[in-house]
């Protein structure tokens, strides 16, 4: 909370008490934030606190009820994002907004090219970028294609595009949430160069260990409110979350041993084909879980975890092995069919969760329309439909605009995944898959969810999980598999081992023999 | 869930078809202003006339002995604006059930042309001297919407099995129906060999033919039967019953068609909005990746949607056929019915909501009537009435601009007494 009286020269941009109304609900209220010259200021909040809203109202994409926006102490008026390009102000969206099929240099180029004669002029860029990507180790290939670059490098793209705008004020808009730990790691390094050349970062995100690692100093937003700004140095990270939550908040999982019961999913040397080489992307798995724990696939995004889940749930064929759910071979069952026993979180949740322009309720049905409760001679039952769904509203909190009628695209991201949440433990399987359940949500919803997992195992569920996260990792399962290049190649009690231990199995420096038969 | 649209959106959609309407009839009166006053043999009250018909035309009965529009209740103009209505509604239906499940039905023509052609087919074949009317009506009803349907399947089957675009399968299978029909009734005996002049025409359903047999050759004729003749059979005398319209509607063409188009709209609207068929088609329409995930067959629902789409554009046909006082012009094959394209636009004007579909084809048909009004009493062409239907249907397809802006201007209003609020809980 320092600085109070205005100094112009300290600060390049200013905003000063924001408030921005959407219909009714006040997303962004009387909030100020200063962010000096060469700083990575970060900015904290749960989903849905105003994060996004703030800098979209910096980047000009919505114009303020009240406030005003000062850069370098003149007061400036930002009508659209081209104002705010011309301000030197430059975001790295979420969801990169870049084109696919173009090569990296001509996305960087992209709406900045230059011309001789209407045609483009590739060379200048080209010299320019080169020089910009050496001087922030920026690894790019400017030749290739987007589509055929990693999700790190074309995040060093949109980095790129804003240098090459000659951006003075950085947004990262959650930036690591699709990342990898290691490309974590690198986005880190890059950031704090850039503020050492000078460039003022701007850095959004809820993950506390990236912020406390990166950031000068924190302003931290809820519910649409400012709570306050602190010098990183000066706090910790329960002292961030609790500000950020309002309340004491449950950083770490809190479980009981596993008490392990009958086997429930038996996996045996499933295979399951890849759709872009020839190679199998899941080669010969086999392994088990039993009622009343949580087992966690663990690996570096990309090696077979997706396409192992999809082979299980029958979003994808699987072309080996056998997979039996609570004694029964399910392994050629229709989707409808292996879900008799089993509940799936999935990884996307706006391709597979949710249907976008339905609304909430009739969401919550998605597989459940045609079972007596919801339908009756094939008409849908609109009343216990919608009680159905305010009773999950109501028991897992989720946010919404309208309730049960709300258009599930409106929901923020983290209530969009409570939804699918809800939906599937209230399904009651004896399997629950949750794939990533906690990704891109924010400590509240992640202890929230963790809690509902650690419930059901006790309740003598069985959940495979599978996560990139290291900190869930090591946190929910009570037994972790790591998957490389599409096979187990490790399995660890989480109480014992470490995760430079499990990063060596993830990066396949190391292998564990095979030992199915031991499993047995 | 009543709606997938909430109540408020409803009224939003409403009034962007409605603008939409609004601006093609101001564009379309701009049009005929201008081709009058450039035109030398309109004179300025010819304009004024047709300014007249193309907006209050529904009530124009014709000229009086002085030469001046007189207006009034005109039941022959509303019972066929209700009868060109039929095709157009089922035709609309059609696209409007294929988009709510993601699919772009183009091929109404081709499943027009496979619904027309069953039902004829059927209708002149069974003898009704064994096999009562009304059973040979049903029967060629049910047949011209299974035509429909199976000729709606052809890409659907491309469609959900080999990921082939629906557009393009549509467009190929709208030809191969116009030429498969052309040459099925080339060489069929369906051709009118009683009427001398109508070279090129299919029966109605409603003549009566008799196959007879004079001096041991086997002809056909109509009701007039040469004396010594032998009856073999007799064909024909098919028609939609009219349920009492043509007394309401005296000197119109229109039947019970209607009626059905009507109420199939209605059904579809029930089974759209509140059964699990319709959820299922609209989830699968909506995010094919979710309704996958969730279990539900979206290949069969695919095909099952391109089907019941293909159905109504069979109907179309059928009831068209069936009328009993139209005649099939069959060598098809240069040309594709218009009508089935029309019900492109039908459907988009009504947003693709299934009762929409009815309004929208009544008011397209009530434009095509007020062209037809223009070429009769006026200097004007009817094609003017074209443009104006071509401007609604390019603003139609703007409507989610039109609605963004109503939003807009709404949450304008709105906002003082928000902001008001804002201070209070600030």
């Amino acid at each position: 909370m320092d600085d109070r009286i205005p100094e112009s020269s300290e600060y390049v941009i200013e905003m000063n008490h924001i408030t921005k109304i959407f219909s009714g609900i006040i997303a962004n209220d009387d909030i100020t934030l200063k962010l000096r010259r060469g700083e990575i200021h970060a900015l904290l909040g749960e989903n849905g606190a105003g994060k996004s809203t703030l800098m979209s109202v910096l980047f000009g994409l919505y114009q303020p009820e009240k406030g005003e926006i000062l850069k370098n102490g003149q007061v400036v008026k930002i009508n659209n994002p081209n104002d705010a390009t011309a301000l030197h102000i430059g975001m790295v969206h979420q969801h990169f907004k870049l084109i696919d099929v173009f090569t990296v240099l001509d996305n960087i180029i992209l709406g900045a090219e230059d011309t001789k004669f209407h045609f483009l002029t590739r060379r200048e860029a080209r010299k320019k970028i080169t020089s910009l990507s050496e001087k922030y180790g920026l690894k790019v290939d400017l030749d290739a294609k987007i589509e055929d670059i990693t999700v790190g490098m074309q995040q060093r793209v949109e980095i790129l595009k804003m240098l090459y705008r000659d951006n003075e004020i950085l947004i990262f808009d959650e930036p690591t949430a699709v990342l990898t730990p290691q490309e974590i790691d690198e986005l880190m390094q890059i950031m704090k160069g850039l503020a050492r050349e000078g460039k003022s970062i701007l850095f959004i995100s809820h993950k506390l260990n990236e912020i406390m690692e990166v950031s000068d100093r924190v302003t931290v937003l809820r519910k649409g409110k400012y709570i306050g700004t602190v010098n990183t140095s000066d706090t910790n990270k329960q002292e961030l979350s609790n500000m950020m939550v309002g309340r004491s908040v449950q950083l770490e999982v809190r479980k009981t041993p596993a008490q392990p019961g009958e086997v429930i999913l038996d996996v045996n040397h499933f295979c399951v084909p890849s759709r872009l080489h020839a190679r199998n992307a899941v080669n010969d798995v086999s392994f088990r879980v039993r009622e009343g724990e949580i087992v966690c696939i663990a690996g570096i995004d990309g090696n077979g975890q997706t396409d192992f889940i999809y082979g299980l749930t029958g979003l994808e064929k699987s072309n080996g092995g056998t997979v039996k759910l609570c004694g029964r071979d399910i392994t050629r069952l229709s989707i409808k069919k292996k879900g008799d026993d089993m509940c799936h979180i999935p990884e996307d949740r706006h391709k597979h969760g949710l249907v976008l322009d339905f609304n909430l309720e009739q969401n919550m049905v998605l597989q459940r329309f045609l079972e007596p409760e919801f339908q009756k001679g094939q008409f849908i039952r609109f009343g216990e439909v919608r009680s159905y769904a305010e009773r999950l509203i109501d028991q897992f909190d989720i946010r919404s605009g309208q309730g049960p009628i709300t258009k599930v695209r409106s929901l923020s991201g983290g209530n969009q995944q409570k939804a699918i949440v809800a939906r599937e433990l209230d399904r009651d399987k004896k399997l629950i898959v949750a794939v990533q359940p906690t990704r891109g949500l924010d400590v509240g919803a992640i202890e929230y969810i963790h809690s509902q997992l650690v419930k059901q195992r006790d309740e003598g569920k069985a959940v495979l999980l599978v996560s990139l996260e290291l900190d869930e990792v090591m946190s929910l399962p009570d037994r972790i598999l790591v998957m490389y290049e599409g096979e187990i190649v490790g399995e660890f009690d989480p109480k014992k081992t470490t995760i430079q231990e499990l990063g060596l199995y993830m990066t396949g420096a190391k292998r564990q023999q095979k030992k199915r038969e031991e499993m047995a | 869930m009543e709606k997938i649209i909430p109540k408020k959106d409803g009224i939003q959609v409403f009034m962007a078809s409605f603008i939409s309407i609004l601006i093609g009839l101001v564009a379309g009166i701009i049009v005929l202003i201008i081709v009058g006053l450039t035109n030398e043999s309109i004179s300025n009250s010819s304009i004024w006339d047709g300014v007249r018909l193309v907006v209050i035309g529904v009530f124009n009965t014709g000229r009086d002995a002085a030469g001046n529009l007189t207006f009034g209740f005109n039941p022959a103009f509303f019972g066929n604006m209700l009868f060109r209505a039929m095709p157009l509604i089922l035709t609309g239906l059609s696209v409007a059930i294929a988009y709510k499940t993601g699919l772009f039905n183009i091929g109404a023509p081709g499943q027009y042309l496979a619904g027309i052609c069953a039902t004829l087919f059927i209708a002149l074949s069974i003898p009704t001297s064994s096999v009562a009317p009304w059973i040979v009506w049903l029967l060629a009803f049910m047949g011209g919407m299974l035509a429909g349907a199976l000729w709606g399947c052809i890409p659907g089957l491309l469609k959900s099995l080999m990921n082939i675009n629906e557009v393009i399968a549509c467009i190929m299978t709208n030809w191969l129906a116009a030429c498969l029909v052309t040459w099925v009734f080339d060489i069929s005996n369906l051709k009118n060999m009683i009427d001398g002049t109508k070279t090129g025409y299919i029966y109605k359903t409603s003549a009566v033919i008799n196959d007879i047999v004079v001096d041991g050759v086997q002809k056909v004729v109509g009701t007039d039967i040469p004396a010594g003749a032998t009856i073999l059979a007799t064909r024909g005398g098919v028609a939609t019953p009219k349920f009492g319209l043509d007394s309401v509607f005296s000197g119109s063409q229109v039947n019970g068609g209607i009626l059905i188009a009507i109420l199939l709209a209605i059904i579809f609207y029930i089974i759209m909005e509140k059964t699990t068929l319709g959820y299922q088609l609209k989830a699968c329409g909506s995010n094919r990746h979710a309704a996958q995930y969730a279990g539900i067959r979206d290949k069969r629902n695919i095909i099952l949607s391109m089907a019941l789409a293909g159905a109504m554009a069979g109907a179309a046909g059928s009831l068209y056929g069936l009328s009993g006082n139209t005649e099939f012009f069959w060598t098809t094959y240069q040309t594709l019915p218009a009508v089935g394209f029309t019900g492109i636009a039908v459907a988009l004007l009504a947003v693709n909501n299934p009762i929409g579909v009815i309004f929208s084809g009544i008011f397209m048909s009530l434009l095509n009537m007020n062209g037809l009004q223009l070429t009769n009493l006026t200097a004007y062409n009817e094609y003017i009435t074209d443009v104006i239907i071509a401007v609604i249907v390019y603003l139609s397809a703007f409507s989610l601009i039109i609605r963004t802006w109503l939003g807009k201007r709404k949450r304008r209003k709105k906002r003082p007494a928000v902001s008001k609020t804002g201070e209070v809980q600030a």
